[in-house]
């Protein structure tokens, strides 16, 4: 019996022993690994690009490590969407944060005021060359809150339309420039989608939508701005939203997606899969599906979505660097994290070949880049972004693409637009109504 | 047993020094106790009770996700869960879903378990592909069946056109969506269900069925008569074990259609991760999940009543 005990002691020591050994070695061995690379400092990086583009980002990584021997970025890829942002968000509450993260600019207004987020220090990235004048205005003023800068845009990834040439020229609906000729009415747009259904036999655009909030708030509210309406949302006041104009572009999303034009059930993946066959003419997406149409090898070209409503304008969001919180951040090691931002900016030539708009205007500016086709063709969309209107619960991948589709998804399939946008109203006056929990 | 408890009296009548003896072995027996329970002990404390008491005590509080807003606000989240329409509407969804959800389990597991008790041919094959799904990710199921159930690619919908039934939108029509996490769910749970009958059904006493077919009671009679009372164990354990299951409904929600469309999908617990993880409200949340709590105590009283009446009359 006693003999037992002892036993049962000493086996509950070893055991105690391996735990705690596996717990203090494992971080020390996997520690190792960074520190190899000749001294450099390593840094922690996060993202959630996973896919053509995340392969580009891996090259911009390991260029900007190559370049520069003071640091090792070493990045960390999480799925992309609330997975994302809520570790992200967990991560800088416990202040113990990667030393440098990507987030969607439209999703600071919901991270910075609640201190998430560091703000830069705009002399330290102009000593490594990175200022003001170096981006877009309204690029630029995204990042902003407050007065203090809390996102260096990488890009702007606008919602754009692409097309088959050769199905345009069947149909006749190129210009002399072997472009899409201009479209400047819902009307005509129709006629040009109509013409283009003639050839494919199929449909004459692409656009899936199906369970997927962000596709239907993107399409929207390209129209929605196009219509020249504003969307407001003040916490403690009712949302402040146009009703007509949003019936108005919602009767004419639903115009399109008649199962001729456009299929009245089209999800993303089915939508991407038509265009690259070839049995649509027009494909209503992001930037960020360019290398999928360059893969399948199909002839075409990208421009941002006609002026069918009087304004320029576009829906976009832009991939851009923060520092995320850190309790007690390392001056060295941040001055590092600058290094590689800057790095990685006057790398970002290549990140136009995964179909963002580079958001640093050297790049953009450069002669390389006016013979890149079709990104060229798509960055006057840069000029007319849109990002979600500011709330603490909007935002590329946030619960209010959710709202959004749960009041419009039944419009999109043939319901009353009127009650799909009333519905989403009080929806967002309920999450008015409440504080901001994270200011 | 004996021995040791006769020599533990002699021991005691042998005086005070022998009863310190007893004493020091009963203290030794007890810390092994322990010892064994210590383990499993520390994490039950430090993983269960521990987050169940603090998630109460955030029940109260304001705190946010940032931390910010943590002042005492005593029953305020609770009013506001009470009176939130969506909150009811999620539990009714869960309702639904574990309504839906049980009746086929149980069903389906007994009529698949029935089927291989029969005794067909390869046995092992039937079994091990009833039973397979139930081995699967929860994320592997739901990327399977997202792909089935595509309203233009999908197989489900190529079945059904034979058939003359339009192509349904499976996870993004609001009459349908529920059904489709019904259907995924029911694949990929029904085997556990079904092994656990079909270890009941060979535990039948082959005798009682001797008995009946002298007495010239027919398959169907004694299927009635002698296999479904048999069976009422299990059908018990199975019922309690899958409402159970079935109201704690995430992963495949989660990952199929997130709550939509228009929130016909939204569980209870997808609703409580919601309000804490994207909406940053962690008091709020933790109250919802205490209303669900007690709405599960509820039920499982219920359950417990309607079973123990049962108990006695069989």
């Amino acid at each position: 019996m006693a003999d037992f005990t002892n036993l049962s002691r000493r086996t509950i020591l070893l055991g105690g022993a391996a735990v705690f050994g596996g717990a203090v070695l494992g971080p020390t061995l996997s520690g190792c690994a960074p520190a190899g690379a000749g001294g450099a400092r390593p840094l922690k990086f996060w993202h959630l690009l996973s896919g053509g583009d995340g392969i580009v980002m891996a090259g911009l990584v390991d260029a900007a490590n190559a370049d520069n021997p003071e640091f090792h970025a070493t990045q960390t890829v999480l799925a992309w969407g609330t997975p994302y942002y809520t570790k992200l968000a967990m991560a800088s509450v416990g202040g113990r944060a990667p030393d440098v993260a990507i987030m969607h600019a439209s999703r600071l207004p919901g991270y910075a005021p609640g201190g998430l987020l560091d703000p830069w220090d705009l002399d330290l990235l102009e000593e490594f060359g990175v200022t003001k004048q170096d981006f877009p205005p309204r690029i630029w003023e995204k990042g902003v809150i407050d007065g203090d800068l809390f996102s260096v845009a990488l890009d702007a990834h606008p919602f754009v339309m692409m097309y088959n040439t050769d199905i345009a020229e069947q149909a006749g609906v190129l210009g002399d420039n072997g472009q899409l000729a201009e479209i400047t009415s819902p009307e005509q747009f129709l006629e040009v989608a109509t013409a283009m259904q003639a050839v494919t036999g199929k449909h004459g655009l692409s656009y899936g939508y199906l369970g997927d909030g962000a596709q239907m708030w993107r399409l929207f509210y390209t129209f929605y701005k196009q219509l020249g309406a504003e969307m407001t949302l003040d916490p403690g006041e009712p949302a402040q939203i146009d009703e007509d104009a949003a019936v108005t572009a919602l009767d004419f999303i639903k115009q399109l997606l008649d199962g001729t034009i456009a299929a009245t059930n089209g999800d993303y993946a089915t939508a991407v899969a038509e265009f690259v066959n070839g049995e649509s003419g027009l494909f209503f997406t992001g930037v960020w599906e360019l290398p999928t149409a360059v893969n399948a090898g199909i002839p075409f070209d990208a421009q941002p979505i006609p002026n069918l409503f009087g304004t320029p304008a576009a829906y976009a969001d832009s991939h851009a660097f923060v520092l995320p919180h850190q309790s007690a951040p390392n001056e060295a090691q941040r001055r590092e994290v600058y290094r590689f931002v800057a790095s990685i900016l006057k790398g970002s030539f290549d990140w136009a070949g995964a179909g963002h708009i580079p958001a640093f205007l050297p790049i953009i500016e450069s002669d390389g880049y006016a013979d890149l086709v079709p990104q060229a063709h798509y960055a006057s969309a840069a000029e007319v972004l849109n990002y979600d209107p500011p709330a603490w619960f909007t935002g590329s991948g946030s619960d209010f693409q959710n709202y959004f589709a749960e009041n419009v998804q039944g419009v999109f399939r043939g319901a009353d637009s009127a009650e799909g946008v009333r519905g989403f109203v009080r929806r967002l006056n309920v999450l008015l109504a409440k504080p901001n929990p994270v200011a | 047993m004996t021995t040791s408890a006769v020599s533990s009296r002699a021991q005691a009548q042998a005086g005070p020094a022998a009863a310190d003896t007893k004493r020091a072995r009963r203290r030794a027996a007890n810390l092994t106790g322990w010892a064994f329970f210590a383990p499993f002990g520390v994490f039950f404390a430090l993983f269960l009770v521990w987050p169940i008491l603090f998630g109460l005590y955030l029940s109260f509080t304001g705190t946010t996700l940032t931390g910010a807003g943590g002042e005492f606000v005593g029953f305020e989240n609770y009013a506001e869960a009470l009176a939130d329409a969506d909150m009811w509407r999620s539990m009714l969804n869960t309702l639904w879903f574990t309504v839906l959800s049980t009746i086929p389990l149980v069903l389906v597991a007994l009529i698949m378990a029935l089927l291989v008790d029969l005794g067909l041919p390869g046995q092992w094959l039937w079994r091990l592909s009833f039973f397979m799904p139930f081995l699967l990710a929860s994320t592997v199921v739901s990327l399977f069946w997202i792909w089935l159930f595509n309203p233009q690619l999908g197989l489900i919908n190529e079945m059904l056109k034979p058939l003359g039934v339009e192509p349904i939108a499976w996870l993004q029509d609001p009459q349908w969506a529920m059904h489709g996490v019904v259907i995924a769910t029911v694949w990929w749970t029904v085997g556990f269900n079904f092994l656990l009958y079909l270890a009941a059904l060979q535990n039948i006493p082959e005798q009682q069925y001797e008995a009946a077919s002298i007495d010239g009671a027919g398959k169907w009679r004694q299927l009635f008569s002698i296999t479904i009372p048999q069976l009422a164990p299990t059908t018990g354990l199975i019922v309690i074990l899958q409402v159970l299951a079935s109201l704690k409904v995430f992963d495949q929600i989660y990952q199929m259609t997130q709550g939509g469309p228009a929130g016909t999908t939204r569980s209870a617990v997808v609703y409580i991760f919601e309000t804490g993880f994207t909406g940053y409200r962690f008091g709020y949340s933790a109250a919802i999940s205490f209303v669900f709590f007690a709405i599960i105590i509820i039920i499982s009283i219920v359950q417990i009543r309607l079973t123990a009446r049962r108990g006695p009359r069989s």
